[in-house]
């Protein structure tokens, strides 16, 4: 039986090294990310990137981006696209980017982003947009 | 359209099959074939479809007697096909290291299972992450 144990702490150790090298990549792109930018817009919008082998996409993303009613979603296919993707660090699909009226990109997150989550984010870049206005 | 119930019982048969191995190997150390047997049957049902046993148990028996209800969904095989393979591969090396070393050998047979948990669960699917990766390189294709 311990050869049992020590394999479940080897593929432990795998999984806690894969989830720190995963959080490290996340916040390196998205830090990377945030400073890209793309066309201006009336309003605050998403650049939601997909792709074919994204199932996730299909079965979580966009009913929760269906969700924001109203919100301009521009949908990118990251394999066709890539110098898009590459812009905004796509690694990992779905990846949406909540964007700025003036064409900021404001909050990135790679993997699937609830509806709530992406409705705060829409609200911190009208925000911003006030806070250009009213400066 | 791809049946997500299929992947969901494939994922299911993964995970129970190496729990036996891992746990019942302890108890009994022959049960350590079925680690050999389910690389056999991934790479199978990879390259031959109809030979996928755990789809095939889910389309001949599951589907048709309404235990499992049927989840199409507007998606690509090719990306869950690739995560089989790689999860046949993983199980094939782990297979070459369980009698030289045991422990590599189990560790990498846990790893399969915990990644199939993760897409049953969580619905991330790390194979097809990779599989996007190679095909926005260029190296594969649909």
């Amino acid at each position: 039986m311990s050869a049992q144990l020590w394999a479940v702490a080897v593929a432990g150790a795998v999984v806690l090294a894969a989830a720190g090298l995963e959080t490290f990549r996340s916040r390196r792109a998205r830090r990377l990310a945030v400073r890209a930018t793309a066309a201006p817009a009336a309003d605050p919008y998403i650049v939601y990137f997909t792709g074919d082998s994204c199932t996730v996409c299909k079965t979580h993303q966009e009913p929760a981006l269906a969700k924001l009613g109203g919100v301009r979603i521009d949908k990118v296919d990251a394999v066709e696209e890539r110098a898009l993707a590459d812009r905004f660090h796509v690694y990992t699909l779905p990846t949406t980017v909540v964007m700025a009226a003036d064409g900021r990109a404001v909050h990135v997150n790679y993997g699937y982003a609830p509806a709530p989550k992406l409705e705060r984010q829409l609200a911190d870049a009208r925000i911003g947009q006030v806070n250009i206005a009213t400066a | 359209m791809v049946d997500h119930s299929a992947l969901k019982v494939n994922q299911t048969g993964i995970i129970a099959t190496v729990l036996v191995a891992f746990i019942g190997s302890g108890l009994w150390r022959p049960l350590l074939v079925l680690i050999p047997l389910l690389a056999i049957v991934l790479l199978l049902g990879t390259f031959v479809p109809r030979l996928a046993l755990f789809k095939q148990l889910y389309f001949q028996v599951l589907k048709p007697r309404g235990i499992v209800k049927p989840r199409p969904v507007q998606d690509r095989p090719e990306p869950h096909n690739f995560a089989q393979g790689l999860g046949g591969v993983f199980l094939a090396v782990a297979s070459v290291f369980l009698i030289p070393l045991p422990v590599v050998g189990l560790a990498l047979a846990l790893l399969v299972a915990v990644l199939a948990f993760v897409n049953l669960a969580f619905g991330y699917c790390l194979g097809c992450q990779i599989f996007f990766q190679l095909e926005k390189r260029g190296l594969v294709r649909a």
